[in-house]
């Protein structure tokens, strides 16, 4: 901290504003430390052009109606090569327009993302703090219940579900979420575990704070460290399960859904037309690897061991 | 040094009474319990207000273990700690509702890493002012006030408030510590090692700080270290433990002018101090703490303990621990069955090593006690059958001027061997 | 005894060392100008306070550091490695005291300056480290003999062939064995050229000889018992033996001690340090004792060096030092240990804390909080100079700068 900084604050402002300030540059802090590392900033930068993308759909391309979600057909231009007018990046087999695919398919594959990593954090947070905090019997249940669902592949899982449900988009939002939130159940209990062994939680117990309280302000913001890294992880691991998925056809027909397109476009390939599965799939590679640069960056940068000295 | 004044009987804050706290050992599959350790087993003293109670020991000698049970961060397994509210002596596991949080409030601790005791994503006036905020007796601009006032108390002040634990030195952590511990304005804290990880010149500023706030307020300190010259500076008063039970207690300075128990006078021989003569002989201990699952007979400290009489409770456990560091014995050793702790038949797989021990037993390899309090010795072939003396444990008890000490000793027996 | 240690030349000898860290705030200079000599036989005590650089000191004489964020900015550590007594080839004999080594020199290297194979071949032979922590420098992976016989097989394979009675040649079958780090006795033999099941045996067997003599010096309770325990399985005191019986195994020439006693209890402290001492007044083995403990570096140390923010502020004789300790840094630890008289609530503290050696100014590293500062220290460096023939010392109470006030003892600002 600067002198200047320093007197600022002993001069007063005493209040919740000044709280405030120090917990944001305490954020700003993390965000600089993985703006040091280039490969961070490089996942950062393509996840924000694909969040433009999303955001900014309907301007760059005009939604289809009536559902905006189906690729618009253009029957009179079937399996057009890139470069031709009106489709840059070419047309499907049905005259689908594959720039149409990868841009909409952007606002699908973050909704994929944000509804699974959303629900399965929450659930899995829930689940292993039960199970790290009561123990005993609780939480031998809880964690054979979790042993269970780890034992089985998750894209055989997730297909199984899938299959079971019918093929819709929706169906594979569940299969994933049904499959994934083991894994922050076990994370979760894991830290919970280790961090009640601390000594401020026993200092917090001094003070005669409740058990909620303690588990509200002084476990669950030590132990979601790991859980944020692996969701950012998920970001990009969900959407390629959930392409594989659509690939081997779970999925409606017609939706502009990457996985979808390389499925469709696959048979072409071996007559020379490429386009129609290469440029979705070039999106869902960089969409999983962008996540993936920033996980790691996240958790360099959250590391305590590194953090704020 | 304070002079000792008897004191008053409602000067009794807390009063420790035979509390033992024993840990499960689990094993297998099934975790099933197979024996307990005895962290701490059966200890009693009280603590008076306004005073400083020194609780001295080496690791594992359950120290810790003792004050968290006093603390309330763990209950006992047997026995209790009673408060003193409103004129009666209360069980503090027993308490409910207002009356718990009545000794809550009254009975604090400061831990050792002052690191680990503060949350790390929390700012001094969280850390400070959550006290304050649990029991409602501050919020917003007071509550800023108020951890202020606490701050400054310790030697920090407002242009601490908006900082993280790590951007403190460790000195400076454990003043943090001291604050939250003073915010509820307790009667007693429990200082658990608090100036084990700090530097000299840091641990004699906080040494300072707890004296000068312990006048102040009327502070009651029970003071758990292994450190007897911060002790012996801090604490009016001593409970010296060892291996779970109480070897000796009294007046700090009596205790340092002469020693009732052989382990308390170790102890000091370990350490000398800076004061001391340049050439005074350093002492250790022999062989190391037995194992509080299965603590020794008699008096615990008889193992190491360099006076042990035939009256300290010699024991078969004390024969398998000598054969263990026996070369060419333990091999042989094929069954102990026991008819009691003091009696027991050894059965070795030849008759050689069954010799070398009858003939081991008898020499200067044993110590002369332990041939002393052997009651028969048979060799029967492969078979050793000993029987020691059956001794009772050896309780604590007082001596003149309020001391007392767990040794069949007399004081002046301890003192002439610390002559010699 | 002081006297001829006086004049007994150094075993090493550290001249203006230079121990630089890189941090996210700049250059730390943790030991920033640190010279001193170990003389031949002597226990050298370097005592200072946690960040003070005596580790960093003590670790940079077999380059443990790890390089970067470490920088070795400067200085030199020269090693004099003593000639091995002809007599008896290092075992100890009545022409070299029971040493095994002859006075005169060797040769001399800078440890700093070396190639890492010579590094290697000095660690644990000519110069052993012994840690504060044995439960981590001891591998829980292996048994206790193993971990002790390793140094035996690195240094000593000479030695144990010959003892064996097996063809030179299997040097290179021992050593390349050894660097792979194998199990005890299972295996190991089996590198060795050809069928020479006996021979194997008969170096077993003086391997576990040498093994037990090594931990048999350390006072342990049966030390063939010993060797097939694991390190988990020992008390804090006994990790401690077999760490110095490891290091001692190869009689080495210089000990360094790194707090080797500061995880453990007083009574075995006590212990440890009697057997530190007795080893090292047998074997004739210089020592550079590490210790933030006072009292306990007075016993040991016929000489101490007190450190304060990567400087030697003062260094002399033991007895010189604590009788008339002369820098206010080296008065002000010894006045805030607690005495028997010292008044409650009434200990010495020395105000303020250690300063951040980041790009330090040029100034004593003590302003701030001596209480004897003037204003020459905070615009002056003080060095470390002579006062007697054995004591030296780093301020301007003894030592006046060119210009300025001069502080003394009697000015006291609080």
């Amino acid at each position: 901290m600067t002198d200047v900084q320093q007197s600022r604050i002993a001069a007063g402002a005493m209040t919740a504003d000044t709280a405030f300030r120090v917990r944001m540059r305490r954020l700003f802090g993390v965000l600089q430390g993985m703006a040091s590392n280039p490969a961070t900033v490089i996942g950062l930068v393509i996840i924000a052009l694909m969040l433009v993308m999303a955001i900014f759909a309907p301007w760059l391309l005009e939604p289809n109606s009536p559902d905006p979600y189906q690729m618009p057909r253009d029957w009179g231009a079937v399996r057009k090569p890139p470069g031709t007018p009106g489709h840059p990046l070419g047309t499907t087999n049905e005259g689908g327009d594959v720039l149409y695919g990868v841009i909409w398919g952007s606002r699908t594959s973050l909704q994929l993302s944000l509804m699974v990593v959303g629900s399965t954090m929450i659930v899995g947070t829930i689940v292993g703090s039960i199970a790290g905090l009561v123990g005993g019997w609780v939480d031998e249940v809880l964690m054979r219940l979790v042993d269970v669902f780890l034992s089985i592949p998750e894209l055989i899982f997730a297909l199984a579900i899938a299959a079971v449900l019918g093929p819709s988009f929706g169906n594979i939002i569940l299969a994933l979420a049904v499959v994934l939130w083991v894994k922050y159940a076990r994370i979760m209990r894991a830290q919970v575990l280790q961090i009640k062994q601390h000594d401020f939680v026993d200092a917090a117990r001094v003070i005669g704070d409740s058990k909620l309280n303690i588990y509200l302000r002084d476990i669950l913001p030590n132990a979601v460290t790991p859980v944020t890294v692996q969701a950012t992880l998920d970001m990009g691991n969900v959407v390629l399960i959930g392409a594989t998925l659509s690939f081997i056809g779970l999925s409606e027909a017609g939706i502009a859904e990457w996985g979808v397109l390389v499925s469709e476009g696959q048979a072409g390939i071996a007559s020379g037309r490429w386009w129609a599965s290469t440029f979705p799939g070039l999106m869902i590679f960089l969409w999983a690897l962008a996540f993936n640069l920033v996980g790691d960056g996240l958790r360099d940068a959250l590391d305590p061991r590194t953090e704020g000295r | 040094m304070r002079a000792a004044v008897a004191p008053q009987a409602d000067d009794l804050i807390l009063s420790v009474r035979e509390v033992k706290k024993h840990y499960p050992i689990r094993e297998g599959a099934l975790q099933r319990v197979v024996g307990h350790v005895r962290a701490v087993d059966g200890v009693s003293f009280d603590i008076r207000r306004g005073e400083t109670v020194g609780l001295v020991g080496e690791s594992g000698c359950g120290k810790t273990t003792l004050g968290r049970v006093i603390a309330a961060l763990a209950d006992p397994t047997d026995g209790g700690v009673h408060y003193s509210m409103d004129g009666e002596m209360r069980r503090i596991d027993r308490l409910e509702g207002k009356a718990a949080q009545t000794f809550r409030r009254n009975c604090q601790m400061v831990f050792q890493d002052s690191f680990a005791s503060l949350n790390p994503r929390h700012l001094v006036i969280d850390l400070v002012g959550r006290p304050l905020k649990v029991y409602n007796e501050a919020a917003s601009a007071d509550l800023v006030e108020r951890v202020v006032e606490l701050l400054e108390q310790v030697g920090l002040g407002r242009q601490h408030l908006f900082r993280y634990p790590h951007q403190f030195s460790g000195g400076q952590r454990q003043r943090i510590s001291i604050a939250r511990a003073l915010a509820l304005n307790p009667e007693i804290i429990v200082l658990d090692e608090p100036t084990s990880a700090l530097d000299v010149s840091v641990q004699a500023q906080i040494l300072n700080l707890l004296n000068d706030l312990q006048k102040e307020r009327n502070l009651a300190y029970l003071f758990v270290t292994h450190d007897l010259s911060v002790v012996r500076h801090m604490a009016d008063r001593l409970v010296v433990m060892y291996l779970g039970k109480v070897a000796e207690a009294g007046e700090t300075q009596a205790i340092f002018d002469s020693p009732h128990h052989p382990y308390t006078r170790e102890l000091m021989a370990a350490k000398p101090d800076l004061e001391a003569e340049a050439n005074v002989e350093i002492r250790g201990l022999e062989g190391t703490v037995p194992d509080p699952a299965r603590p020794p007979q008699g008096c615990r400290f008889h193992t190491r303990c360099e006076l042990a009489t035939s009256a300290c409770g010699w024991e078969i456990d004390d024969i398998v621990r000598w054969l263990e560091d026996a070369p060419g014995m333990f091999e042989h050793l094929v069954g102990v069955e026991r008819t009691s702790e003091f009696a027991a038949e050894l059965a070795f797989d030849n008759e050689e090593a069954a010799g070398l021990l009858s003939m081991a037993v008898r020499s200067e390899q044993v110590p002369e006690a332990m041939r002393a309090a052997m009651r028969r010795l048979n060799l029967d072939g492969t078979k050793v059958e000993i029987e020691f003396e059956d001794v009772g444990e050896v309780e604590l008890t007082v001596r003149d001027d309020g001391r007392m000490a767990a040794c069949v000793l007399t004081p002046e027996e301890v003192a002439s061997w610390k002559n010699s | 005894m002081l006297d001829e240690r006086h004049c007994a030349a150094p075993v090493a000898s550290v001249r203006d060392l230079k121990v630089y860290f890189q941090s996210k705030r700049g250059i730390v200079h943790a030991v920033d100008g640190v010279s001193f000599d170990i003389r031949d036989g002597e226990t050298l005590g370097l005592v200072g306070e946690t960040g003070c650089g005596k580790s960093v000191t003590g670790r940079s004489f077999l380059r443990l550091l790890p390089v970067p964020p470490c920088i070795l900015a400067g200085g030199s550590v020269t090693f004099h490695t003593h000639v091995v007594c002809k007599a008896c080839a290092g075992v100890g004999c009545e022409a070299c005291d029971g040493t095994g080594r002859q006075a005169g020199r060797d040769r001399s290297v800078d440890l700093l300056g070396i190639s890492s194979e010579d590094m290697r071949r000095i660690r644990g032979d000519r110069i052993a480290m012994i840690f504060q922590d044995p439960g981590k420098a001891l591998n829980p992976t292996l048994p206790i003999g193993a971990q002790i016989a390793e140094v035996f097989l690195q240094h000593r394979t000479e030695e144990l062939i010959a003892l064996a009675g097996l063809p030179p040649d299997t040097v290179g079958a021992i050593r390349r064995f050894a660097s792979q780090s194998p199990r005890f006795g299972d295996g190991w033999l089996l590198s060795l050229p050809g069928p020479r099941r006996a021979q194997r045996l008969r170096v077993e067997e003086s391997l576990a000889k040498m093994v037990a003599d090594a931990l048999a010096e350390t006072q342990v309770p049966n030390p063939g018992k010993l060797m097939a325990r694991y390190p988990h399985e020992l008390s804090g005191g006994m990790r401690q033996r077999v760490m110095i019986a490891q290091a001692l195994a190869c009689n080495p020439d210089l000990l360094i001690a790194d707090e080797p006693t500061t995880a453990l209890d007083v009574t075995v402290e006590a212990r440890i340090l009697e057997l530190i001492r007795n080893l090292q007044q047998r074997r004739k083995t210089s020592v550079l004792y590490i210790s933030h403990d006072l009292s306990l570096v007075r016993r040991i140390s016929d000489r101490v060096a007190v450190m304060y923010a990567g400087r030697i502020v003062e260094i002399g004789t033991t007895a010189e030092v604590f009788a008339n300790p002369r820098h206010p840094y080296t008065r002000g630890l010894m006045a805030a240990v607690p005495g028997a008289d010292t008044p409650r609530g009434k200990l010495a503290a020395i105000r303020g804390t250690v300063p951040e050696l980041v790009d330090p100014p040029t100034a004593c590293r003590f302003a701030g909080r001596c209480p004897h500062e003037t204003g020459t220290c905070r615009s002056n460096d003080p060095v470390l100079e002579a006062i007697t023939p054995s004591q030296s010392v780093a301020c301007f109470i003894d030592h006046p700068a060119q210009s300025g006030e001069r502080p003394t003892y009697e000015r006291v600002t609080k």
